[in-house]
């Protein structure tokens, strides 16, 4: 039994009742069924359904109704025959389709102008007489869906009868079964399109992590989202000048706010960090970005640093991350806590417009950043790593490449059942070389051998830790330098550098004291310049020498950012405990 | 004017610097002649760097003259270039303060 909506309108055209037979009745549930099932629009469906329902029940009119989403309103889905009123609104509780609803029953008006639900205003508007109805509701089971309405039985008296609304509610209970099958079918659509553009964000996010690099370079690391994308980040980058910029964040909250906040900073820094190359500053302006369109509430966890690998310096800002962590060759640990509150809280920093920085010297050391995902990750026995759990692995495996040390955490917190609790980034620097001869450096007209490269001695100079030795330094400097066929230019850098080191250790080392003893010594490679300074005092927290902001014009703190300024290489050498301090300074000449 | 000759180092920026709030003190903008300075280091800077400061404070300026090759890559440096008034001549230097 097909429907043929080129006919005529219904109510025009009295007919008898169909014989109705059960093997007819399946058959339209059954095309019904098959309607909502291969069509890509529901209300195609919608309308297909209360066409069957009416032409079956032999009805000059019909109606579906559907419960909006408060519940409160009924709107026309579909209509066909009598008057057009698709998209009608009724209050859930009034007419007689309300009442279906509202008592869950089916209801039959053969006295229609008498009922007093019955909302004649669309008859007296259309000169359209209505003179019976039978309404059924839509559910499943106690879910309420709408409500069938059909209007006038296309016969002589138009009423319908008790067999007309028994049918409709059989057809009824059957259309709600379709409509629900439909909207879930619906929801799940949307569900995988949904999935695939989470899959396609997760994509776009792993390209913004860096590529892994051979062993032998010094950055590594490491990303497992808790969900398909991921608030943590991190990125390492080259400048032209060899140093290398690096970063490890942690955005507040999970999925795809956090995944979008993440792409914006990890953007910034990689685009700033090009030009800014102080972390401080770099992540002082990434703050101020943030604070100025981030939704409220939501903060980036962040450390920022630059690595000098031919000083083994590195400079790091911490703005609220978890410490990160520092192990010297022996395994002892140093922390660096966070000094400043988290991107996107606030502009006004303590430090003034710049994020606190730190500096220290990699040396033959370890360096990690990770976020809290992985201290808080649930091993396989169910308690969490912690930093303790974490600095185990770390020194188990320091025979390891850093790669696979980083895979071994994650591997730890990722071998219990179920997914990880929270993303999970762990980023490593080290920059494990031959150590250096530094404590040859006293053997007197001995060649030394550094870096493979051999090294030769051109003049040695012991001088106490007065003021008024400086010039004759500056004068014994001038001349090695000269004796290397170093340009004027290059004399006079060499000589600032070595004159601030020699002032930093009267002052600060020594404390002004005149009687302490500074050993100058200068060699010469191939390629190189180089001054080894010692001292025999108390030994220096290499963190607190760095250079300062030179934009704050104020008197002192230059020295430090001079002798950086103007050699190529800047580095303490580890020395015993109690045997002083040694810098090594390079300039090259060739 | 002031006029400083030698080097400026550790051992004696601490007169420069001494010799350089007399002069910003008398409420007087000031020329400093560089012209006869070898050498200054970091502390010789900060004492101009004070100087500069305190003459600043008062209303006044302070200018650097003639100041050899040596002075201004430490100036450059520092990145003082652009923040001191820095003159050929003395002469220049005392158009600039009037």
């Amino acid at each position: 039994m097909t429907f043929d909506p080129s006919k005529p309108s219904l109510i025009d055209q009295p007919i008898n009742p169909p014989e109705i037979s059960v093997f007819e009745h399946l058959e339209l549930l059954s095309e019904m069924g098959r309607d909502f099932a291969s069509s890509q629009d529901i209300a195609v469906s919608l309308k297909k359904a209360v066409m069957h329902i009416a032409e079956y029940v032999g009805a000059a009119g019909g109606a579906l109704f559907i419960l909006d989403e408060s519940g409160h309103n009924l709107i026309c889905e579909a209509c066909v025959g009598g008057i057009e009123i698709t998209g009608l609104t009724v209050p859930s509780d009034q007419g007689v389709v309300g009442r279906s609803v509202q008592n869950h029953s089916g209801e039959i008006v053969r006295d229609v102008q008498n009922d007093p639900n019955f909302y004649n205003k669309i008859d007296q508007k259309s000169g359209f007489v209505t003179r019976s109805i039978i309404c059924a509701p839509l559910r499943v089971k106690d879910v309420r869906i709408g409500a069938v309405e059909l209007v006038n039985k296309r016969s002589e008296d138009g009423l319908f009868s008790d067999q007309d609304l028994h049918l409709l509610e059989a057809m009824s209970a059957s259309a709600g079964l379709a409509i629900q099958n439909a909207r879930q079918a619906e929801a799940l659509v949307e569900q995988e399109v949904l999935a695939r553009e989470l899959e396609l964000a997760a994509e776009i996010q792993r390209s913004l992590l860096p590529t892994a690099r051979n062993d032998d370079f010094p950055i590594h690391g490491i990303n497992l989202p808790a969900r398909t994308v991921s608030g943590d980040f991190y990125d390492f980058f080259e400048l032209e000048d060899g140093r290398i910029c690096f970063n490890l964040g942690d955005v507040s909250g999970k999925g795809m706010n956090a995944a979008l906040l993440m792409a914006k900073t990890a953007s910034l820094f990689r685009c700033l960090g090009k030009t800014i190359h102080q972390p401080g500053r770099l992540m002082s302006l990434i703050n101020n970005e943030i604070c100025e369109t981030a939704s409220r509430g939501m903060f980036v966890t962040m450390i920022g640093g630059i690595f000098d690998p031919r000083s083994g310096i590195v400079r790091i800002a911490n703005a609220g991350h978890e410490p990160a962590l520092f192990f010297d060759p022996d395994g002892q640990c140093r922390s660096y806590e966070a000094e400043a509150p988290p991107l996107g809280i606030t502009t006004v920093l303590a430090d003034g417009d710049r994020y606190p920085e730190s500096e220290f010297n990699i040396g033959q050391g370890s360096f990690y950043i990770f976020t809290d995902g992985v201290t808080e990750g649930y091993l396989s026995d169910g308690s969490e790593l912690e930093v303790s759990g974490l600095t185990k692995i770390l020194l188990d495996g320091r025979d390891k490449t850093p790669a696979d040390r980083l895979a071994d955490v994650v591997h730890a917190i990722n071998s219990s059942k179920g997914p990880i609790r929270d993303d999970t980034t762990l980023l490593c620097l080290e920059q494990k070389i031959r150590p250096l001869g530094a404590t040859k450096v006293g053997e007197a007209s001995q060649n030394i051998l550094i870096d493979d490269e051999q090294i030769e001695q051109i003049v040695s100079l012991n001088i106490p830790s007065k003021p008024d030795r400086l010039k004759l330094a500056r004068s014994v400097v001038t001349q090695a330098a000269s004796l290397c066929e170093c340009s004027d230019d290059m004399v006079q850098d060499v000589v600032i550098a070595v004159d601030e080191a020699l002032q930093n250790i009267i002052r600060h080392a020594y404390s002004n004291r005149p009687d302490g003893e500074i050993k100058v010594t200068i060699c010469r490679s191939v390629a190189n310049l180089i001054f080894f300074i010692q001292d025999y005092a108390d030994q220096i927290d290499i963190k607190k020498v760095k250079p300062r902001d030179l934009s704050d014009v104020r008197p002192g703190g230059l020295g430090t950012h001079f002798i950086r300024e103007v050699m190529d290489e800047v580095i303490f050498l580890p020395l015993p405990e109690g045997s002083g301090n040694l810098l090594k300074l390079v300039k090259r000449i060739k | 004017m002031v006029s400083f000759e030698g080097d400026v180092d550790l051992q004696t920026s601490p007169d420069v610097r001494k010799v350089l709030l007399e002069c910003v003190g008398r409420g007087q903008s000031v020329v400093v002649d560089l012209s006869g300075i070898g050498y200054i280091d970091s502390s010789g800077v900060a004492s101009l760097v004070e100087g500069f400061q305190t003459a600043r404070k008062g209303g006044h300026n302070l200018v650097l003259a003639s100041v050899s090759d040596g002075a201004l890559r430490v100036l450059k440096l520092a990145r003082l270039d652009k923040v001191f008034t820095i003159c050929d001549s003395i002469e220049d230097g005392l158009v600039v303060v009037g």
